[in-house]
């Protein structure tokens, strides 16, 4: 019996439009669930916790944002981490100019106006306008791939952020050449630590986000681009103005993390800050479900993203007690791959069967990922569950590689016999 | 974009599941926080939170577990961890905010990264607020603003530290020398508490040409050696200022052939450092006690665990158990002591010339004491 349109309702229609945001509500609702199990930490502090977890979440979402747009633009954008290192620098450093001296003429920077802060914000902004400017004029006027123009910010943005902070110390305090700036403002300091600031930055960035990509011509035209650049030109859609506005959305939400990040730790500090950001940004949007290859995803997913990212790495941490940042990589790196290739196999059930173990380069890849899960297993349950995980996956494994070349066999003689 | 309902939540779901039977495998792995199987429910964490990895805490670690068992942790339902931060403020904040939102740690000592960093002392507080006890460790919280954020400190006093490490560079140099000094990162308390100290000891006929930072990165460490020796080839003292500094500078000596014209003084004894002494690369060492800071720091955080207030007075006779409180400005500072290790022979250092508190050992004198506690380095 068929269910007729109707029937279905709009609870149906909505779940069939985001099936992946709803696969990814309910991921972090069983891994949560699962902690609380786990842990006595969620029972006993939950409402610490989600605070916690939502407060890390929007640090990482505001510039997560950007890096999808990028992505679903057709580009990619390697400096997210540098820029924040930069922005926060910036912000810091003029706060610092603007803050009153003491008698030695050493800023004090714990007791600030409004004003202060709302000129090194606007400021820092206009930075990362110009970062992204930047950019786009590197990738359209220049000609160099996304990857290379961003990774030289990558390289360029960092040493520039702590030569820079080195001159501004020297020229501002009586201390001399230092490495850091610190702002001892409470109120600056609210900013990145109380949690529900950065998560309203995070929900407004997220709704502009939104409105943009679904319902404007630009976002539209964005999408166009980065399913198919080429036709988008030749459909008359300006690319180069669609690949400025992205690459500055990119920057300027790295600056506007830049500030929040200064803000949490009270000191800007080029040489550590945002170190290896720019993947989790990627990972977290590319987990909502950005495609890397350009003109798919959405603004909700990449929320999503960051915030099963996030409860996954929390759930370690609970669970792991001490040392969680080991484990940390390994569920990230896995997580991200299990998301891609999840998307491929979507993407393979509309068209041909895909053939994930073809020659010899299959039979590599077996064994490498047989020893990976052997591995793992052996980590977290001992040698004897380390074979026998390494012997099954092999086992597993080997039987599809069997499947997909008996069909592969059976479709070349079927075409050669037609 | 789109996809079909049911094959795209069946597939979060394995994810969700995979992600699942990750954190249960993690938290059930043998190494997982160094949770011993047999660890009981209801036992309660002490941690030490270092500032980053290095051998360094490998002996502080010693010392915590020795004092695990002599004072009998185990029955206090208490147990030791040590949890390596990245080397960042912001790893070390975040790490502090998770144990204040956590249910089973009992104290944290903490080797502050960055002295006058406000937030890491703010998130010392908010653990100070759920009921840990917090003790600074080898690295204290900037003592003029943040003093409440932990109950007391224990380890080297940085300055003084420097001062012996300068007074040996001027005890091998008398005629005096351009130094260069090497460390992880230039921004920390005891860095530059130590490098201030070098210049007192060393005297003035010493002069500093460097001072580079490595971000904690041992490559970069050693082409900070090689490119000071470039831009400075009159270079006479090259100055190890955290621990893993000496391998890099005796390495990059020993490559380029200088020994006999430079001097190398250096601070701590990790195990490669102290394979270059003996082979004739390095000086004199500054080698602090992180056993010790780790044996009483144990012992003081399960005392103030336990309210054991009689402990605590012995350990800081200037703590009043009335009033929580310290009778003297620096009563809460327990300084754990200093060693200077020169080689075996031919050394000009003499005991007379360091302050009589610190102890004068050769190298094989050291290399014994660190067998007795079955430690490669100090």
């Amino acid at each position: 019996m068929k269910a007729s349109p109707d029937s279905a309702g709009l609870l149906g229609r909505l779940a069939r439009g985001h099936s992946n945001e709803l696969g990814l509500l309910l991921a972090i609702v069983a891994v949560a669930g699962l902690t609380t199990i786990l842990s006595d930490a969620y029972r006993e502090k939950p409402l610490q916790n989600a605070e916690e977890i939502l407060r890390q979440t929007s640090l990482l979402g505001v510039f997560a944002l950007g890096a999808a747009i990028v992505i679903i633009s057709g580009g990619i954008d390697l400096s997210a981490g540098s820029v924040i290192a930069f922005s926060g620098s910036v912000c810091a450093s003029i706060i610092l100019a603007l803050a009153p001296v003491d008698e030695s003429g050493n800023a004090i920077t714990s007791d600030l106006g409004v004003g202060v802060f709302a000129i090194a914000i606007a400021a820092t902004l206009v930075v990362g306008f110009l970062i992204g400017t930047l950019h786009a004029w590197l990738i359209t006027v220049v000609g160099l791939p996304p990857f290379v123009a961003t990774l030289a910010s990558l390289v360029g943005l960092r040493s520039l952020a702590r030569v820079y902070v080195q001159e501004v110390t020297a020229a501002l305090t009586t201390t001399g050449k230092t490495t850091q700036i610190y702002v001892n403002d409470e109120a600056f300091s609210r900013l990145g630590t109380e949690w529900w600031i950065p998560l309203c930055i995070f929900l407004a960035l997220s709704l502009a986000a939104w409105l943009l990509m679904s319902r404007t011509v630009v976002g539209r035209h964005l999408y166009a681009m980065g399913g198919n650049e080429a036709a988008a030109r030749l459909s008359g859609i300006r690319t180069d103005h669609l690949k400025w506005l992205a690459y500055c959305i990119s920057a300027m939400s790295a600056s506007v993390a830049g500030i929040l990040y200064t803000a949490e730790v009270g000191t800007a500090n080029p040489q550590v800050q945002g170190r290896g950001y720019e993947l989790n940004a990627i990972a977290a949007a590319v987990v909502g479900g950005c495609s890397l290859q350009g003109g798919v995803g959405l603004i909700s997913g990449t929320m999503l993203g960051v915030l099963f990212l996030r409860v996954v790495i929390d759930a370690v941490a609970k669970s792991v007690k001490v040392g969680a940042d080991d484990y940390e990589g390994i569920i990230v790196g896995l997580l991200v791959v299990l998301a891609v290739a999840f998307n491929e196999l979507r993407q393979a059930r509309r068209g041909s069967r895909k053939q994930f173990f073809p020659g010899a380069l299959g039979l590599v890849a077996i064994g490498i990922l047989s020893l990976g899960a052997g591995m793992l297993a052996t980590i977290m349950a001992g040698r004897g569950a380390g074979s026998a995980v390494l012997a099954g996956t092999l086992v597993l494994l080997g039987a599809i590689a069997l499947v997909e070349r008996r069909r592969a066999g059976d479709r070349d003689a079927g075409a050669r016999l037609s | 974009m789109r996809g079909n309902v049911s094959s795209a939540t069946t597939a979060w779901l394995l994810i969700a599941a995979t992600s699942a039977a990750l954190v249960t495998g993690c938290s059930r792995s043998p190494g997982a926080g160094e949770d011993p199987e047999g660890a009981s429910r209801g036992t309660k964490r002490i941690i030490l939170l270092t500032n980053g990895a290095d051998p360094f805490w490998d002996a502080m670690r010693a010392g915590m577990q020795d004092a695990e068992r002599d004072f009998d942790l185990a029955s206090a339902k208490l147990r030791t961890v040590m949890d390596v931060n990245d080397g960042t403020p912001k790893g070390q904040v975040d790490r502090l905010r998770q144990y204040a939102n956590q249910s089973d740690i009992a104290a944290v000592a903490v080797s502050v990264t960055d002295a006058k960093n406000v937030a890491i002392a703010k998130a010392m507080d908010e653990c100070q607020r759920s009921g840990i006890k917090v003790i600074a460790v080898d690295s204290d919280v900037d003592r003029k603003t943040s003093r409440r954020s932990r109950f007391a400190y224990l380890g080297t006093d940085n300055v003084v530290g420097g001062e012996e490490l300068g007074k040996a560079a001027a005890g091998i140099r008398p005629q005096g020398g351009k130094y260069a000094t090497f460390v992880g990162l230039k921004g920390a308390a005891n860095a530059i508490e130590r490098i201030e100290g070098f210049a007192t000891g060393a005297g003035n006929k010493f002069s500093q040409v460097e001072n580079l930072g490595d971000d904690m990165d041992l490559s970069t460490a050693m082409k900070n050696v090689k490119d000071a020796l470039d831009r400075h080839p009159d270079i006479d003292v090259l100055v190890g200022i955290w621990a893993y500094n000496a391998h890099a500078i005796a390495e990059v000596v020993k490559q380029r052939g200088i020994r006999d014209r430079v001097t190398v003084v250096v601070f701590d004894a990790a195990p490669k450092a102290i394979g270059h002494m003996a082979d004739g690369n390095i000086d004199a060492m500054i080698v602090q006690n992180p056993y010790d800071m780790g044996y009483r720091g144990t012992r003081l955080m399960k005392a103030l665990v336990e309210n054991d207030h009689d402990t605590i007075h012995e350990m800081f006779p200037a703590y009043d158990p009335a009033s929580h409180s310290f009778s003297e400005p620096g009563g809460d500072t327990l300084v754990t002591g200093l060693r200077v290790v020169h080689p075996d022979s031919g050394s000009p250092l003499k005991a007379d010339m360091f302050a009589p508190s610190t102890e004068f050992l050769s190298l094989a004198d050291f290399k014994k004491w660190l067998a007795s506690h079955n430690l490669s380095g100090s």
